[in-house]
């Protein structure tokens, strides 16, 4: 027989003065298969239409629809209500800016990651369009697209209690950012470069290493062991610089 | 995030400090896990036999390195609180948070944090206590130490509650470096938690062993 399930969802919109933060209640059957996305929409459509949640596609590759499941942070489109209990809490993302309901702003805030960590390839050479494109090893070609998998919807950063703490925390999503680039060969950045932007207490150092972040992570990005390279290396970095190379 | 107030010459990172008090954090933190199980061990030879506690004492009595090394051991303490202190929330405000944070998450390196911050406090004061009480009435024998928890109930009490406080935090400090600085990857670290759970397991055994011997001690 289907389960019944009880999901309690935020309710909250900052545009409407008469709004105060609650919690309601919607009691949904559960179906084959269903998922977070698909209960989300069938309440949308048959009891609520103003409830507000983000969605693209549908799929885990968007990363819009991050969310605080039962507490932890995680993707409604990847959960399935069978590996959940009866009972459904939902919350919208910490740290980031609320929209309305479950739907929050991690743009803008990846939008200030990217130019806190000049987010691009910086390159002296001029780009010659004509020119066959230039080789690089498989290997690094590989790594750096295991660290490009990021989708950036939030989740790590929702679970991290730095980011939680402290505002300016670039969190494992844009430390994991930096790496990329680090060992990406056509970035012309010295190490010196990465240090200036994650070697502070904002960047690497602020890392407390509760490992939540590897632990949330929708993609299974290999978070803790890119935060403990990248500590080993600017931390090098650090001493040089203190005992002046 | 917000920046928009950070100034990034480069002339102030090159004297940025964060990454060298990491450091020192970590590498206080490892010299007093070290000196932790020396201690526990060498106290711990009351279990074999009173008068081998007692040569060890006799020794590092008679080469000074007790009348030196416990106040060192004490600046390093104290050095290790200041520095990891810089993480610790001490406004309420963020207490709050973190406290929310960990409940809803559900996640036990979470709350292992907080069990780390939280110990550190009860450490600071009750080690503390217990480096002044040692250090200001040498020489350390074993029936001494014996008479002092069986004639005030509350030294005993206060040790039952130190040791298991010190070990927890000792043990979640070397997880915590382990993962932090990548001494242990994605792969180790199942096994590097189940390692630290016996190590804490056994620390703690030995040192109420060690209580209990000199609560039974006779004179």
């Amino acid at each position: 027989m289907a389960r019944s399930l009880k999901f309690n969802i935020f309710r909250y919109n900052p545009q409407d003065s008469e709004s105060t933060p609650h919690m309601e209640s919607f009691v949904l059957e559960e179906t084959d298969s269903m998922t977070l996305f698909i209960a989300l929409n069938r309440i949308r459509e048959e009891q609520d239409p103003s409830l507000q949640f983000d969605f693209c596609c549908r799929a885990g590759i968007c990363g819009s629809c991050g969310m605080v499941i039962n507490g932890r942070p995680g993707l409604a489109c990847h959960t399935k209500t069978k590996d959940l209990p009866a009972d459904i809490t939902l919350l919208p993302l910490p740290v980031f800016q609320l929209v309305g309901d479950l739907s929050v702003d991690t743009g803008s805030w990846f939008r200030e990651l990217y130019d806190t960590v000049e987010s691009w390839i910086h390159t002296k050479k001029v780009f010659d369009p004509a020119a066959p494109e230039e080789r690089m090893e498989d290997e690094v070609a590989e790594s750096i697209y295991e660290l490009d998998r990021c989708i950036e919807c939030g989740c790590c950063i929702a679970a991290c209690g730095t980011a939680r703490m402290r505002p300016d925390f670039l969190g494992a999503a844009g430390i994991n950012k930096v790496g990329r680039f680090l060992i990406d060969p056509r970035d012309e950045r010295t190490e010196q470069d990465y240090y200036e932007i994650i070697g502070t207490d904002m960047g690497i150092f602020g890392c407390m290493g509760l490992l939540a972040c590897e632990d949330v992570c929708p993609k299974h990005m290999p978070l803790q062991n890119q935060l403990g390279f990248l500590r080993r290396k600017m931390g090098i970095t650090a001493l040089k610089n203190f005992f002046g190379k | 995030m917000s920046l928009s107030s950070t100034a990034n010459h480069p002339t102030l990172n090159a004297r940025r400090m964060d990454g060298v008090l990491d450091w020192a954090q970590m590498l206080s933190g490892v010299g007093l896990i070290a000196f932790m199980w020396a201690h526990m061990l060498l106290v711990g030879s009351v279990l074999l036999s009173p008068a081998i506690m007692n040569d060890i004492a006799e020794f590092f009595e008679k080469s000074g390195m007790a009348q030196v090394g416990g106040p060192l051991i004490f600046l390093l303490f104290m050095a290790h609180f200041v520095l990891a202190a810089r993480k610790i929330p001490f406004r309420l405000e963020n207490q709050k948070t973190i406290w929310e944070h960990a409940k809803l998450l559900h996640h036990a390196d979470t709350w292992l944090w907080v069990v780390q911050a939280s110990t550190a406090m009860v450490i600071l004061i009750m080690g503390a206590i217990h480096m002044w009480a040692v250090l200001s009435d040498l020489p350390i024998v074993a029936l001494k130490c014996a008479e002092t928890l069986q004639k005030n109930k509350w030294w005993l009490a206060f040790y039952l509650l130190l040791a298991p406080l010190v070990h927890v935090h000792l043990g979640i400090g070397l997880y915590r470096i382990a993962v932090k600085w990548g001494f242990a990857g994605r792969a180790e670290r199942k096994g590097l938690k189940r390692f630290v759970n016996v190590l804490i397991l056994v620390s703690v055994g030995i040192s109420v062993l060690t209580l209990f011997r000199f609560w039974f001690m006779e004179a």
